[in-house]
């Protein structure tokens, strides 16, 4: 045999192949440099340097894992398509008196060199590119020291590793495939598997309920914390849904026009009809895939992206006022010299407490049930959607901070919240209170969800509720703290000097002291790092979902040859031919962009709601960001579908 | 009027690259009576499957004309063609091709649906060619779950069920083991007693001995042709076999 036989067979191999094997190694040199990226900034010495670079980091490797895992089930669902297409060529060089022993070796080569090339320029334009990300990064989480980037070694140890490790993998495989199929099988393996398809009921009726079921529970879905625990059983019922519907339920719909035989026996029906009923066939899993791609795109990419866009009202909405000072032992500690001290910082800065608010409230962890709300440790667990704040003050502190005269009466409250609370009454620790003011305009020490500031008339029934309550909880029952907050009219770096300055002087427990400005880098980190792996999430994904769009075309369209030239023979025109063809593709195509559509639609509310939980309220502002990305992510896969369409055609037409 | 005549026709293939020219017919001129049963015999790559397909309008001659009754097929327009050849023609092909995705049923009426035929009517049409093929029991099957004399009888089944003007088929018997073969050599026999025109390239003796006139293609031309008459099957055959060793062995023509 000459010298390098079949290193060259492999070679040619891969030309001849190049239609397909493009792709591939496209897609391999796309996950293996995104994977090279994400790992190299999430190992990297620089990010130490910086405070909550640690969190960051965390954060970076998830991304990394996610990265990994779907590499591998891209690579792998490309790798099996791209072998299915080659068995005939395979069962070929079989009958002309290859062993399989000798197409193993041409497999192997053919397999090396696609991974050397790969690996080669996937690590060199990670290289190349993980600089520029590393700064993008940086951009992001708003951190604007220089930091140096080097790249570590390890990054390219572990992708060759990873990715060596799928490529084997996927050799293994192939191997696999040869060995167990006689050469007639080989030939004929494409032909196969052109059975009608049955309806399958059990599995209609399975997919109708999950769907169903998944829907009604995001549109249900009223408190934030309620959908974080919720959210992932939606999810998965949505998934099952899809599934069962897009491979059961399109087959079943299908089927049941076809029954009509007025309908099915026109012209225009009858083709489609039965073309799209063997295409759903073969393709419903590879549909709902891009489907349940597209909707975790959307997802991935809309909220990361609101989170991003909204992180200064997240930033206000948790830390209403730039400083925050509580002090929790109110017997023992004096809260007039504390805020003499305070104020004096600030005349050290030449400035004023704006908005000053300054009061003493009783805080009582509830779960709320109507308009009662439960004291008591066994009515909820640290999950319970119903748990939340009440926090108890005195008319006259409020009065003050509101600047208004009022009155109540002993059993009379004013509520102030975001959420409207529809009740008249509200009863709590055995008493039962009459709500006065339902949406009072003021914001307490809380956040808005789930939690109300309750104004109640005295400071007598302050110290009853004090000891309702200490008796349930004993130990851990709350007591009196004094809260003192304001707005300062300063730059970010001179309010960090007055928390700073603050904390080392009277930041002692049981004082604590919290500053806006403060907590705005870690917001920074942890949203602008989200929206960094998201968009890295999302590319990886649209890959995803472009490569098995590509393969599909491409599938089909050998497919459909045939099928194109005898409709011809039969006395169909070419424009018929055309119109059908272009008609079902279209269907196909688009229908897992529709269904991800409605899917998002029906989850908006309660990613709303998620969204709240990271203090995230403004409900337009994500409605903008699902919007935007979905038309971009539409007009990109309308893109990616003209272009695999004129393959598609190129094919057929022959 | 003869159903179909077909005048100088000639056929240059020009390769991809323009570099390489393949007449495949050179001069072919013939003519077809209503309810003749014509084999045309020729070796592998005499350039009947070309023959056939420009009969059929789905390619076009270098030169020489096509006449289905009297009309030529040159001045239908591109629109029409489709219609045209879905009226007046049927065809049976060598590997069937019939659609995997549609029932046996369906394959027979895709022809009818096209021409926007009530379901009614094909149903109608349906029942007598069935029968009379022996397809009764299998009709609601899938293509793949057939065998190939069976799948054959369906695609004389699609041809027959337009009545159209003449049937043409191409290596009908080429993928049947000699029963099927046997039994669709009957079929058409029997169609051809009824009135169908049939016009039927092969190179199996067998299968053009079964026909009431055969002509032989050799080099693009029509070399030779024999009449059937009163000779039994086995005699034509025997006629056949004997043309085909002179015109091996370089003899005369008697066109
Ligand atoms: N599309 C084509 N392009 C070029 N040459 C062709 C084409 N089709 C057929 N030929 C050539 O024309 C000749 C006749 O082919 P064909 O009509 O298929 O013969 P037959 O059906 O008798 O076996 C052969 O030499 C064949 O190679
Ligand atoms: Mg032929």
């Amino acid at each position: 045999m000459p010298r390098f036989f079949y290193q060259k067979l492999a070679l040619n191999n891969l030309k001849k192949n190049s239609q397909t094997y493009r792709a591939y190694l496209l897609t391999c040199i796309g996950t293996i440099c995104m994977y090279f990226i994400m790992h190299a900034i999430s190992v990297n010495e620089a990010l130490n340097q910086m405070s909550g670079g640690t969190e960051l980091k965390v954060l970076l490797f998830f991304g990394v894992i996610v990265i990994a895992i779907f590499s591998t089930i891209f690579l792998l669902y490309t790798n099996s398509f791209l072998i299915k297409r080659r068995k005939k060529e395979f069962g070929l060089f079989n009958i002309l008196g290859m062993e399989k022993r000798h197409l193993a070796k041409i497999m192997f080569w053919e397999t090396l060199f696609i991974a050397l090339l790969g690996l080669t320029v996937g690590i060199i334009s990670g290289m190349i590119l993980s600089k520029l990300m590393f700064l993008v990064l940086l951009k992001l989480i708003a951190f604007n020291v220089p930091l140096a980037f080097e790249i570590p070694f390890s990054s390219i140890s572990t992708s060759v590793a990873l990715f060596g490790g799928i490529f084997a993998l996927s050799l293994f495989y192939n191997l696999g495939q040869i060995q167990l199929a006689k050469p007639i099988e080989l030939l004929r393996s494409e032909q196969m598997g052109e059975r009608e398809p049955k309806t399958k009921w059990l599995l209609i009726l399975i997919g109708a309920i999950s769907l169903g079921a998944g829907y009604y529970i995001a549109l249900i879905t009223e408190s934030p914390l309620q959908a974080f625990s919720r959210f992932f059983l939606a999810v998965l019922l949505v998934m099952v849904g899809t599934y069962s519907l897009f491979t059961a339920g399109s087959v079943g719909i299908l089927k049941l026009l076809r029954s009509n035989k007025e309908f099915y026996y026109q012209p225009r029906h009858f083709t489609a009809i039965s073309g799209l009923l063997f295409r759903m066939k073969q393709n419903a899993v590879g549909l709902a895939n891009i489907c349940i791609l597209s909707t975790a795109v959307l997802v991935t990419l809309s909220t990361t992206f609101a989170l991003y866009v909204g992180v200064e009202d997240q930033l206000r909405n948790r830390f209403p006022r730039s400083i925050e000072i509580k002090v929790y032992d109110v017997e023992n500690v004096d809260v007039g010299t504390i805020r003499s001290q305070a104020f004096s910082i600030l005349e050290q800065h030449d400035l004023q407490p704006q908005e000053s608010v300054d009061f003493r409230d009783l805080t009582i962890t509830v779960a709320q049930e109507g308009d009662s709300f439960l004291v008591g440790r066994e009515y909820f667990s640290d999950f319970s959607p119903n748990v939340g704040f009440l926090s108890f003050l005195n008319l006259a502190d409020y009065q003050r901070i509101v600047n208004k005269p009022l009155s109540l009466e002993e059993d009379e409250i004013i509520l102030c919240s975001d959420n409207s609370y529809p009740y008249e009454t509200l009863t709590v620790l055995e008493r039962t209170f009459t709500v006065k003011d339902h949406s009072a305009p003021f914001t307490g020490h809380l956040d808005s969800f789930n939690n109300y500031s309750v104004i109640v008339k005295d400071l007598e029934i302050l110290e009853e509720l004090r000891q309702a309550q200490a008796k349930v909880y004993g130990e851990s029952a709350s007591s009196f703290t004094h809260y003192l907050g304001f707005e300062l009219d300063s730059s970010p770096k001179q309010e960090l000097e007055i928390y700073e300055e603050m904390r080392a002087s009277i930041g002692a427990p049981p004082i604590s002291i919290k500053s806006r400005a403060a907590e705005r880098d870690s917001f920074y980190m942890l949203y602008g790092g989200l929206f960094f792996i998201g968009i890295f999430l999302g590319t990886l994904f649209v890959m995803g979902t472009v490569l098995i769009i590509y393969y599909k075309q491409i599938t089909e369209g050998y497919d459909d040859q045939k099928r194109f030239a005898i409709m011809q023979q039969v006395g169909m025109g070419q424009e018929e031919v055309k119109k059908t063809i272009r008609s079902q593709v279209l269907m196909v195509f688009f229908l897992p962009l529709v269904t991800a559509g409605i899917h998002i639609l029906f989850a908006f509310k309660m990613i709303t709601r998620l969204l709240m939980v990271f203090n995230l309220t403004n409900v337009q502002l994500f409605a903008w960001c699902c919007l935007g990305t979905f038309v971009v992510f539409a007009l990109f896969y309308g893109l990616v579908y003209s272009l695999t369409a004129r393959v598609y055609y190129k094919i057929v037409s022959v | 009027m003869h159903i179909l005549e077909v005048n100088n026709l000639k056929k240059v293939y020009t390769t991809r690259f323009g570099s390489h020219k393949v007449q495949a017919l050179s001069n072919v001129s013939f003519s077809v009576e209503k309810g003749e049963y014509v084999a045309i015999m020729g070796e592998s790559g005499s350039g009947k499957t070309t023959l056939l397909n420009i009969l059929a309008a789905l390619d076009k001659p270098t030169s020489g004309e096509v006449l289905l009754n009297g009309k030529n097929l040159a001045e239908i327009s591109e629109r029409e063609i489709s219609a045209f050849r879905r009226d007046n023609l049927g065809f049976v092909f060598q590997d069937f091709n019939l659609l995997d995705t549609f029932s046996i049923q369906d394959n027979i009426f895709l022809p009818l649906v096209l021409a926007g035929e009530s379901h009614l009517e094909m149903n109608k049409r349906l029942l007598p060619i069935a029968r009379q093929l022996g397809i009764t029991p299998i009709i609601n099957k899938y293509p793949y779950e057939v065998s190939g004399g069976e799948k054959q009888r369906a695609a004389v089944a699609r041809a027959l069920i337009t009545r159209p003007q003449l049937v043409l088929a191409d290596e009908p018997t080429g993928a049947l083991d000699s029963k099927a073969t046997a039994s669709l050599l009957r079929l058409f026999t029997e169609i051809n007693e009824q009135g169908q025109t049939i016009l039927m390239v092969t190179h199996s003796t067998q299968a053009a001995a079964h026909a009431k006139r055969v002509l032989f293609i050799k080099d693009g031309e029509v070399f030779h042709q024999l009449y059937k008459t009163s000779l039994s099957t086995e005699e034509m055959y025997q006629k056949i076999s004997d043309t085909l060793t002179t015109i091996a062995t370089g003899g005369e023509r008697h066109a």
